[in-house]
């Protein structure tokens, strides 16, 4: 079936992220001035304000921050309901979002912050793969 | 004779992006508003990180978060193409009052390449919003929608870290519903106004239908409509009128964040530094408050502002409410109208917030037979405001005193 959820457009900005993505690769920005990486992608280095900013690929480990169980949801998502969002603490620093896997959403006292997780990709479209974590 | 703010602030420098008119490679508008921003900050040596203003036609507070900015002065007038001379307008305002130094005025439009980007990167929305966004690219796709999908996250991470849970937020909603039951202009001020409306027990908070874990529906605000309007005026006019007048005794913003993936703290808001520029301006701290107005759109975001406001111990804002002080007859009302939980909550409630405090201020909380009952109007004198907008990420504080 087609993926019938919401695919981001990569952009000028964005795009060395999704080609690392279509690879199986984690790609990071990182700034090569003050070292620090950043999520999401910038035009510029929000912490020292350098634009020399390389991508990189990343250990695609982290951790749980916090988290949620979605039980309304809209478009293609609402077929998935109840569904557990998070935000990662990723390795190299910084957050990401995404939709948890390896997870059950109706006992979410059994999810734990500061579990380890694992990002994979799922083909959104032949251009398009998103990421999305696992615990392991 | 030159007014009073005349020559009270200079410009220093002036810049453009790298490349301007039909750029080769199609820019988006992002990329053009930073490319300026660099060259100016570069061209005056000013660093970009001394800006502590931030002025543009709608999008301050993206430009801020890209910047990695928390800016005490945010204004986003965008009415036209004479919006940039009256950001500078604006700007010799808050640097004369003292609020800012520096104050960034900046623009970026990509007229020709949006073209070539098919509106994209535009920083217009469409539909769900800038497909080229680089936050909402990241957050969108995982079937996140609307405030409950995103607040919630917070509620989780605070009962993490303070070992609070779910039911003591629960206690918010329902003190917040008793003041709606002495209002009868709210929504839930009885079955009368509305069939699930009138009293309610922790219990029915926690049994009602699961929005976003650990969020129930009776932890979220009402969605309705409003009007609302305040007049502010000089002393000289304010003390002729025959309307008493509510002193702002002292004013404060400030923003963490614009998309919760930059949110660094899930259990605090930028309320701490937005209260404390009021607090100083008014000579006056959470001690001195008789009642607060916190934004309440969640359970969860009116217990975390009170922690921010210093009205509470970090992790213990809920406390006000569990312990009954922000209850009618408390020793800190706290949402007197009802709140947006049991009020009124028309998407921004900031200015259900303005009216309320105005009210119970000037003491007529209970006057025209529509703005309350009995036990309503409180004794207070004094009043700190807090507004939070976005997902929970920038916030604006007053501090209110009666005559």
């Amino acid at each position: 079936m087609a993926y019938n959820k919401p695919i981001p457009e990569p952009d000028p900005l964005s795009r060395p992220f999704w080609d690392g993505a279509k690879a199986g690769k984690l790609m990071l920005p990182r700034c090569t001035d003050c070292n620090r990486v950043h999520w999401y992608p910038r035009w510029i280095c929000p912490f020292c304000h350098s634009r020399n900013i390389e991508w990189f690929e990343g250990s695609g480990e982290g951790r749980i921050h916090t988290f949620a169980v979605q039980h309304r949801a809209f478009g293609g998502w609402a077929d998935e309901v109840p569904f557990v969002t998070a935000y990662i603490d990723i390795n190299e620093g910084d957050r990401m979002f995404t939709v948890l896997r390896g997870v059950d959403p109706n006992k979410p006292e059994t999810i734990q912050i500061g579990a380890r997780v694992r990002v994979e990709f799922e083909p959104a479209s032949e251009d398009v793969h998103i990421p999305f974590w696992r615990v392991i | 004779m030159p007014g009073e703010l005349s020559r009270a602030a200079a410009i220093v420098g002036a810049a453009e992006a790298n490349e301007i008119g039909y750029p080769e490679t199609p820019k988006t508008s992002l990329q053009l508003h930073i490319e300026a921003i660099k060259n100016v900050s570069d061209q005056t040596g000013i660093p970009i990180s001394a800006i502590d203003g931030i002025f543009s036609a709608g999008w301050s507070s993206q430009i801020a978060e890209h910047l990695g900015l928390h800016p005490r002065y945010i204004d986003t007038t965008s009415v036209g193409g004479c919006s940039f001379e009256m950001h500078v307008h604006h700007a010799l305002a808050a640097i004369h009052a003292g609020i800012i130094d520096i104050a960034l005025v900046t623009h970026g439009e990509s007229g020709w390449s949006a073209r070539a980007n098919q509106g994209r990167g535009t920083g217009r929305p469409r539909g769900m919003g800038d497909p080229w966004d680089p936050g909402s690219q990241f957050s969108g796709p995982y079937g996140i929608s609307g405030a409950p999908s995103n607040y919630s996250h917070a509620m989780t991470r605070h009962n993490h870290r303070f070992g609070t849970t779910p039911e003591d937020f629960a206690h918010i909603a329902v003190v917040t519903r008793q003041w709606a039951t002495l209002n009868p202009r709210a929504i839930m001020h009885s079955r009368e106004t509305h069939p699930q409306g009138g009293p309610i027990t922790v219990e029915d908070v926690q049994t009602s239908r699961l929005v976003s874990w650990p969020l129930t529906l009776l932890h979220c605000c009402l969605v309705t409509d409003y009007g609302g309007a305040v007049l502010v005026t000089k002393p000289e006019i304010a003390r002729s009128v025959k309307t008493k007048p509510v002193w702002i005794a002292g004013a404060g913003e400030n923003m963490s964040h614009s998309n919760m993936l930059e949110m660094g703290d899930f259990t605090a808001t930028s309320a701490a530094a937005s209260s404390a520029s009021a607090y100083k301006m008014a000579g006056m701290g959470p001690e001195d408050m008789e009642m607060a107005m916190i934004y309440d759109s969640f359970t969860v975001t009116a217990g975390i502002t009170a922690e921010m406001l210093g009205l509470a111990p970090r992790g213990e804002g809920f406390r006000l409410w569990k312990d009954g002080h922000a209850a009618p007859g408390g020793r800190l009302p706290i949402n007197t109208n009802g709140g947006g939980l049991s009020f009124n909550h028309s998407g921004m409630y900031g200015m259900q917030l303005l009216v309320e405090a105005y009210r119970q201020l000037s003491g007529t909380a209970e006057d025209g037979g529509y703005s309350g009952l009995p036990g309503k109007q409180t004794k207070a004198r004094s009043c700190v405001v807090n507004g939070t907008g976005g997902s929970l990420s920038t916030t604006g504080t007053l501090v209110l005193v009666s005559d």
